[in-house]
Formats: structure tokens, C-alpha cells, sequence
């Protein structure tokens, strides 16, 4: 393995007092791509939220470092700005900003240097045409009246552009049409070639998973990490479910 | 002399002290007079430092007036703007407010001809020392008369702002259709905003509709643009900023557009 | 549909009746210090009292009308009589005893039925005084005190009104409020002891029946920490040419974690000036619900107000007006977030037809010390044809950053694919507009007992129809 970007140590974390993850362990390596699998309510997304530090989640137990630093010391701005980057399930609509001038202003904070409005518009034409995403999107408001797939393209637009060193991917397929799938596809693909960047993929379902090169696969069920290993576990799963590693219940 | 301006049509309750404002008005005003002539199309730029300043317009049949007006840093500004609009004529107001100090404006638009329009884009960005009190009021005599009231803004400091907006449909304005919508964004606890957005109504057949949000911004929002890596205090500059950028993006002259967008963006 | 069908002016038979005069005492028409003097001797006030109402004459006349609202030239005080009484000794206990025609007025309001179907008490104010009292038993026990103010005044109550009586509403808010001051007669007191939950509504009739009485009665309500109760006014007065006043005054204290409920329905007669202030205290974690219709008067001013003291404080509001011929309903809601976490919710309709005038006219005002706090306010009016008028007069003063506001309003007719539906389904044009004014109604009409929704939609189709039925 890698050096160790993000390592989470027997993690807790609890959601309006009812318990969600409950001792989950895991390393993601330098130039890693990871997979999360599970059944629904296993506690996935919860997993992205709290390496996130969204409010709503308590951390109870455990320890998260990245790149070597306290990560739970950190407001989320702070862990963003340390190379974290999460595409939401479902992206808030925030009326009133353009999704360029979002993503010039984030930009702006992580590398604390002013971007020229007219460069960086050819930037964001150049990527937006690769992820075939129509230019107009650019000057609408974020995320405002985008639907599934747009929202889920626009997410993706954002990780290639803020080039993150670990990108978690919240379930990045789900409710799409094929094209979108495609796209997004194509977007991981694309993040994927820097060999030095890192990607945590969650999904419950194997879809995506086929174009791209994985390195290891977790299995979560019920909170806690059932079993960690290969990509081949992928297709069992596809093949059989998660029934295996539901009956197996105490840790 | 002393003179209540920016009265509205409608009064709202005598403890609210909102109903027009008593203000010591220059004699010597500025006074211009257009008519813009039927099928024509004008531009006109408000963009100085005039004390007080009155423009009354008619805008003939099918004509088109767009009139872009803005306050710069620190000024002190009192105007009194009336249009009339005949058949199928349209009056677009673009209203900038940029850091100014202290800005009387009314407006006062009668949509007089069927057809004819009237379209309000209101941007203002207030800081400490700001005061803007606003009236503006659409009144709809002709059929199938619209008018649509835009305003975007923030407050900041001890900023202080009223805007005063009328729909007032009037008996025989059938088909008619008035909106006025209001975004406002307070960004310290010293800042004061009064808003009495008013739909005056005599005839039957017309929409009305007006809607006005003030307040903060939401927690989920903070979370999503936190996570991207924007800090909280840059998050409530972002929102400003864009409020104003919307407005600027509409106005209709692209030279002016730009070197604005510019200006804001620094 | 082009063709409008016409539609009669409001029949109020159902409540136009009247008595000849029976009248035992009258006081000199006009306003004067010996006539109010003359009042509270008849009242055998204590002397605070009567320093209160001389005071309040004093202020009276130092106080311009409003300037700012609908006309009220009509109301001349000099030709109002301040103070009838009726033929009949004060607080009778039980119904047997109430004389024969005052009786009649409230059979056919419904009273009587209301009793039998286990209503916990009704205090039912005729000209000016409480001729029928009776606080049920369970209510009683629980340590509900349900009582006509007067003889509030003057039992073991006597402090604590004293110390709350007009202090919510001062003479010094308004000149109407100065007047009810002065001459304020009748009315109810209710006290609601700590954590009691009073499980049925507890209800108020007024009546009118003399030409050019006026009607000052107080209604004074407590609700202590944790307590439940639900308050219904409903009123009804005969027509007559004489202009009539009501400048009555509800005061309602709502303690910590207390929730108060105050249901109205205004249906005074169409010659009514209704001057009525209505406003509600309320302390931490307390919460207020006004659920009011208005139907009747000539000219409305109706503000109820709601004062959110403490933190975490609420205020909701739902009404309905109905402005018809010959009438100026100027109606809304006030509400002041003091301190933080409150939060106000305020939804509204109003119905315009025949020449009606309909106002709503609100005020929204957040503190500087109200951070947290969050206001929603919505309007829907309807215009049924095109000489009436329907206004809409919101006004929001905000001086924090940490609120939230949001307010909508709009305004428009009854959508003519809506009445098609409803005919292809069977029902006349009439019935189909007036089931559509019925259902826009509903916001308020679903918050009142059945027998008020009722009443309530009656009266709906007497307005659009000339008939119930």
C-alpha cells in the first residue's frame, strides 16, 4: 500500500442521537481508488458526512487523520481546503450564485490567489465540453432547477476543477439516466489520471464501477466495515447481494 | 424646503412611520423631459453625482425607454422619476445602489396604453452609513398592462433601507399582471430593512403577485459552500457580490456591464 | 363565463330581527366627564376605576382620529349611546329566569343547543351587561375561574385585574382605546390556573339591540404556565340606520409553555363601525392562535396583535374576510418578535364582491434582540367582479441579520376552469362559485368547531347566494 492519505480509526458517529457507524476502521493510500458498498441504512453516506464534518452528524468515537494532520480538529472549510472534496447525493440549490462564480471563489480560497474572470471561463468551457454539459449551465444559478443529472454533472465539474487529492463520490450514479452515468463516468475517469489523486467511490449498486480501475473494495453493513479486499468482491456482490456479510452480525 | 417625498399610494399604520418622508429638498433641481417617440428604442445612462434631479418621460406607442441609473460610493442623491407608457410602449429602470450614502428615490410609472410594460431590476449593495428609502409604484390603467418589480440587495453595517413597492391595478386593467419580488440579505445585526410591498386591487380579472425573502442564509447552503472550501466570512461576501452581479448582468449596455462586473469583482 | 349571474344582496333575516325598545336606563347621548362619572357610579367602581375612565375621557379628546385607514366620518360620538341596560336584573344564573325576548335572540343564535351539547360555559352579553352566566361545573373544579368582569372587579379577582387591565392595550394606543377607557362595559374574565388543560371551549355572544347603542365590553383572559384553553367570540347585531359603534378591547395573556386559542366570528350588522383591539401577550415557549372570520360591519379597523415576549415564543394567525356591499373591511394582524427563537405565522384570505371593500393591512416587526426568530406571512385574496376592491398592505420592519422572512400575497379571481369542472359535475354556476369561496375559506373554517365552520359557511352562501340552502 501507498503512503496513507486518510485513515479513519474505529469510528463512531451518531445522527439525532440514534447510532449510524459504529467502529468503522479503514486506509485510503495516496493514488488509491476505494469503493463502499453496502445495503440501504447501512451508513454510507454517513461515512462521507462525518470525513466531511457536516453539522448534523456527531462523531462519538474514533479518530480521522489526513495527509498525517488531526482531521477532526478541522472546521469543514479547513478540511476542504486540505485537498477534501465530497459530491453530495443531492446538492442544495444556492439561488443567487452562478456556478462559475462558485467555483472561481473556491478556487480563489485554496490557492489564496486571484483568478482572472476571462481564464478561467475558458477553462470552464473546456471541462464542461469534455463532461458534454451544456456552456449555458455555467451562468445559471447553482443548481438551481438542474435535475438529477445535471446536479450530478455539476458536482462532478466542480471535482475536476478544484482538483482535490481525495474526492469521496456519494452515490455519483444514482437516479440517472445512462448518458448521465456515462458522463459521470468519464468525469472519474478523467480525475483518475492524476496518479497522485485519491477516490472514495459509495454506491449500492455496481453500475459504475464497470469502466474503472479499482483498488480495493469495503464492505459496510449496519455500521460497522464487514470485510475489506479486492475488486473481485464486487462481482460477488453483484452476484449474491449482501446477504453474506448481513448474517455475520457481531463484531 | 421641506417636502414630503416618496409617499406611497397606500398608507400602512401611522406607528410605522413608513409613510412617506419629510426632507429638506433643493430648489434647484435638475429637470429633464423626454418623449421618446412612437416604434423608437432610447438608452439613457443616470450615472452622476446631482444633488437632486426630476425626469418625467412619455414613451409613445411601441417604444422602448431603458433607463440605467446609478449611485456611486458616498453620494447624496434625491430623484423623482415619472414615465408614462402609451400603447405596447416599455419602461426598463435598471437601479444600481452601489456603497452610496444617502438616495431618495421615487419612481412612479403609469402604464397607461394597453399592452404597454414595465420592468424594474433593483440592486443596491448598502454599508455602514447607507440609507436608501425607496417608492416605487406601477399603476395599471390600460389592458393587458405587466410590470414585474426586481430587487436584490444587501446590508451591511448599520445600512438602512425602505423600499415602498406599488401594484396598483385599477378598474378597466383587465388581462393585467403585476409581480414584485424582493430578496434582502442583512449581513450584520446593526442593519435595518423595512419592506411594504403593496398590490392595490379594483379589477377583477388580473394577476397579482409579490413575494419578498429577508433573512440569512440557509444552514444546509453554509454546509455545501464550507465543503468546498469557502470560509464563512467569505461565503456572506459571495452571496453579496452575486446579488449585485444578477442585477448588473441584465443592464443593456455591454460596455458598462462589463466595467461594473469588473469593478465588483475585485 | 361571460354572463355574470346576479347575485342578491345578503338576506339576513336569519339574524335581522328586533325587539321593540324595552330599555330600563339610559345615558345622556355625547361624551362628557359627568356622563362617564355617571357610569362608573352605576357600576360602583372602585376609585382606581373611576380615575382609569375619567383619564382615559382625558386622553380621548386629545387623540386625532387615524388618518390612514378607511373613512369613519360616518360615526358621530355625540349621537352614540354609550350605555343601555337591559330590563332585567344583573347575572342571572339560570336560563329559566332570563326574560322572554332576550331569550328568543339567543334561541335562535343557537345558544340553548350550544349548552346541551356539553359546552363547558357561556356568558352571553346583551346591551351592554352579562344577563346570563353559567360556568360548568368541571371547568370550575379545575380551578378555571370563568366570570363577567364586573363582578371580577369587584370579588377576590379585584387585584389582579387591576393589575392587568389595559396594560396590554393603554388607553394611549389609539383614540378608540382611549374611549373604551372611558365607557368600557361588561365583558368576560377568564383565569387559567397553572397547568390546567380546559378540554372544552369555553364561548362569548354579544348582542346589540337598542338604536345607537355602542359596544365597550372587555374581554380580559389569563392563561398560566403550561394551561390549554380555547376562547370563541362569536357575535351578531340586528340592522338598523342609526350608526352603531363597537370599540370593544381583548386583552390575552399567555404564560410560559401556555397556548391559548382565541376563535372569532365577526358578523356585527352591515351598519357597524367595528373598532375592536384585539392583542395577546406572550411569555416563553407560550404560543397564541388567532383563528378569525369576518363577515359583518359597515367599516372594519381589526388588528389582532400579537406581542412575542419570550424566547421561543409563537404567534399564529388565520383569517378570512368577506367584504360585500356597502362594506370597508380594513382586517390584518400585527405581530412584534421581542425576543429570540419566536417565531410568527400569519395566513390569510379575503373575498371581495358587490362594491366590497377589502384591506388587508399587516405589520411584521423584528427586534434587534430577536436572533433566531423566524416570520411567515401569506395572503390570498379573491375578487369576485370588477367594482370591488381588494388592497393588500403588508409592511415588515427587520432589525436583525439572524431571522428569517418571508412573505407572499396574491391576488386574483375565481378560475373560470374550476367553476366548468365543478358544473360538468352537476352543480349550478351559483353553487359552483359559491362551494369555490366556500373552499378558499377552509383555512379558517377547518380551525373552528364544527358548529362555528358551519355558521361560518352558512354565511358564506347567504353572501354569495341571498339564501341558505
Amino acid at each position: 500500500m501507498s503512503e496513507p492519505l486518510l485513515t479513519i480509526s474505529n469510528l463512531s458517529v451518531t445522527a439525532q442521537d440514534k447510532p449510524i457507524l459504529k467502529s468503522a476502521s479503514l486506509t485510503i493510500g495516496r493514488g488509491e481508488t476505494h469503493v463502499i458498498m453496502g445495503p440501504n441504512g447501512a451508513g454510507k453516506s454517513t461515512l462521507a458526512a462525518a470525513i466531511m464534518g457536516n453539522p448534523a452528524y456527531e462523531v462519538t468515537g474514533g479518530s480521522m487523520a489526513f495527509g498525517g494532520e488531526d482531521l477532526l480538529a478541522k472546521s469543514v472549510s479547513e478540511r476542504a481546503k486540505s485537498g477534501l472534496f465530497l459530491s453530495f447525493q443531492n446538492p442544495v440549490e444556492v439561488p443567487g450564485i452562478t456556478l462559475e462564480n462558485f467555483i472561481r471563489t473556491a478556487l480563489e480560497m485554496r490557492t489564496g490567489k486571484k483568478i482572472r474572470a476571462w481564464n478561467f471561463r475558458k477553462e470552464i468551457r473546456r471541462v464542461m465540453e469534455t463532461l458534454q454539459m451544456d456552456e449555458s449551465y455555467a451562468e445559471r444559478d447553482l443548481n438551481v432547477g438542474f435535475s438529477g443529472g445535471e446536479k450530478k454533472k455539476a458536482e462532478i465539474l466542480q471535482m475536476l476543477l478544484l482538483k482535490p487529492t481525495l474526492a469521496i463520490l456519494d452515490e455519483a450514479d444514482s437516479g440517472l439516466d445512462v448518458d448521465a452515468v456515462r458522463t459521470v463516468s468519464r468525469g472519474i475517469e478523467e480525475f483518475q489520471k492524476d496518479k497522485e489523486a485519491s477516490l472514495l467511490i459509495i454506491t449500492h449498486n455496481a453500475a459504475i464501477l464497470s469502466a474503472l480501475s479499482v483498488d480495493r473494495v469495503h464492505i459496510l453493513v449496519d455500521g460497522h466495515i464487514r470485510m475489506s479486499g479486492g475488486p473481485e468482491l464486487i462481482r460477488e456482490i453483484e452476484e449474491s447481494g449482501f446477504a453474506r456479510f448481513e448474517e455475520n452480525s457481531h463484531e | 424646503m421641506q417636502q414630503i417625498i416618496n409617499k406611497p399610494l397606500a398608507s400602512t399604520f401611522g406607528w410605522l412611520h413608513m409613510n412617506g418622508t419629510l426632507l429638506e429638498v433643493p430648489e434647484e433641481k435638475e429637470q429633464q423631459s423626454l418623449v421618446i417617440p412612437s416604434g423608437e428604442k432610447k438608452l439613457l445612462i443616470l450615472d452622476n453625482d446631482t444633488a437632486a434631479e426630476a425626469l418625467t418621460a412619455e414613451v409613445e406607442e411601441g417604444a422602448l425607454l431603458q433607463l440605467i441609473q446609478i449611485s456611486r460610493p458616498g453620494s447624496r442623491q434625491i430623484r423623482d422619476i415619472r414615465v408614462r407608457c402609451q400603447k405596447d410602449a416599455r419602461f426598463e429602470w435598471y437601479r444600481l445602489v452601489l456603497k452610496s450614502g444617502e438616495i431618495y428615490d421615487n419612481l412612479s410609472v403609469t402604464l397607461e396604453g394597453n399592452g404597454s410594460s414595465f420592468q424594474a431590476e433593483i440592486g443596491y449593495d448598502l454599508i455602514s452609513g447607507s440609507h436608501l428609502d425607496m417608492n416605487c409604484e406601477a399603476i395599471h390603467l390600460g389592458k393587458n398592462t405587466v410590470s414585474d418589480i426586481h430587487s436584490l440587495g444587501v446590508l451591511n453595517g448599520d445600512a438602512f433601507k425602505l423600499l415602498r413597492g406599488t401594484i396598483d391595478l385599477r378598474r378597466g386593467c383587465q388581462g393585467a399582471k403585476g409581480k414584485e419580488f424582493e430578496d434582502v440579505l442583512l449581513l450584520s445585526d446593526q442593519a435595518h430593512n423595512q419592506s411594504i410591498p403593496v398590490i392595490l386591487c379594483a379589477e377583477e380579472d388580473v394577476e397579482g403577485d409579490h413575494g419578498a425573502t429577508i433573512g440569512q442564509i440557509p444552514e444546509e447552503v453554509i454546509f455545501y459552500l464550507t465543503s468546498r472550501g469557502i470560509s464563512e466570512e467569505a461565503i456572506y461576501s459571495l452571496m453579496a457580490r452575486s446579488k449585485l452581479e444578477a442585477v448588473i448582468r441584465t443592464l443593456p449596455d455591454e460596455e458598462l456591464k462589463n466595467s461594473l462586473l469588473e469593478r465588483e469583482s475585485l | 363565463m361571460s354572463e355574470k349571474t346576479v347575485i342578491q344582496d345578503v338576506s339576513r333575516e336569519f339574524y335581522d330581527f328586533r325587539y321593540a325598545e324595552n330599555a330600563a336606563y339610559k345615558v345622556d347621548s355625547g361624551l362628557t366627564e359627568a356622563i362617564v362619572r355617571q357610569i362608573s357610579e352605576e357600576k360602583k367602581d372602585p376609585e382606581w376605576m373611576r380615575d382609569f375612565r375619567l383619564r382615559s375621557l382625558e386622553i380621548f379628546h386629545k387623540t386625532p382620529m387615524p388618518d390612514w385607514g378607511p373613512s369613519i366620518e360616518g360615526l358621530n360620538m355625540d349621537h352614540i349611546v354609550t350605555y343601555v341596560r337591559p330590563n332585567t336584573q344583573r347575572m342571572q344564573k339560570s336560563w329559566e329566569d332570563v326574560p322572554e325576548d332576550i331569550k328568543n335572540t339567543f334561541e335562535r343564535l343557537g345558544i340553548p343547543q350550544s349548552e346541551r351539547e356539553s359546552l363547558a360555559g357561556v356568558g352571553a352579553q346583551y346591551d351592554s351587561e352579562l344577563v346570563y352566566h353559567n360556568v360548568r361545573e368541571e371547568v370550575a373544579r379545575q380551578g378555571v375561574i370563568y366570570t363577567d368582569i364586573e363582578s371580577a372587579l369587584h370579588g377576590s379577582y379585584a387585584d389582579m385585574i387591576r393589575d392587568h387591565f389595559m396594560k396590554l392595550v393603554p388607553p394611549t394606543d389609539h383614540k378608540f382605546a382611549a374611549l373604551h377607557g372611558a365607557v368600557w362595559s361588561g365583558g368576560s374574565f377568564v383565569y387559567v390556573p397553572r397547568g390546567a388543560s380546559v378540554e372544552i371551549p369555553l364561548q362569548s355572544y354579544f348582542r346589540l339591540n337598542a338604536p345607537g347603542a355602542g359596544q365597550f365590553e372587555h374581554t380580559l383572559i389569563i392563561v398560566e404556565e403550561g394551561a390549554y384553553l380555547h376562547f370563541i367570540e362569536g357575535c351578531s347585531a340586528p340592522k338598523y340606520n342609526v350608526a352603531n359603534l363597537h370599540a370593544g378591547c381583548v386583552e390575552l395573556f399567555v404564560g410560559k409553555g401556555a397556548t391559548l386559542r382565541y376563535s372569532t366570528i365577526e358578523n356585527w350588522s352591515k351598519n357597524m363601525y367595528n373598532l375592536n383591539t384585539k392583542r395577546a401577550l406572550v411569555e416563553e415557549g407560550g404560543k397564541i392562535e388567532w383563528v378569525s372570520g369576518s363577515f359583518g360591519s359597515h367599516v372594519s379597523y381589526l388588528y389582532p396583535m400579537s406581542i412575542l415576549h419570550g424566547r421561543g415564543a409563537r404567534s399564529e394567525f388565520t383569517g378570512v374576510t368577506f367584504a360585500g356591499e356597502g362594506q370597508n373591511l380594513d382586517t390584518g394582524c400585527k405581530v412584534v418578535h421581542q425576543a429570540p427563537e419566536t417565531s410568527s405565522y400569519v395566513n390569510t384570505r379575503s373575498i371581495s364582491k358587490s362594491g366590497g371593500i377589502s384591506t388587508f393591512r399587516s405589520a411584521l416587526v423584528i427586534d434587534r434582540k430577536a436572533e433566531g426568530s423566524k416570520a411567515s406571512v401569506s395572503c390570498q385574496s379573491l375578487m369576485l367582479d370588477d367594482i370591488s376592491r381588494s388592497d393588500t398592505i403588508p409592511a415588515m420592519d427587520i432589525r436583525t441579520a439572524k431571522a428569517d422572512v418571508g412573505h407572499e400575497a396574491k391576488i386574483g379571481r375565481i378560475s373560470d376552469e374550476a367553476v366548468f369542472y365543478l358544473m360538468s359535475r352537476g352543480l349550478s354556476e351559483e353553487d359552483a362559485r359559491a362551494m369555490i369561496v366556500s373552499g378558499f375559506a377552509e383555512n379558517v373554517s377547518k380551525e373552528l368547531p364544527l358548529e362555528y365552520a358551519v355558521e361560518m359557511n352558512n354565511l358564506i352562501r347567504i353572501e354569495m347566494k341571498g339564501a341558505i340552502g
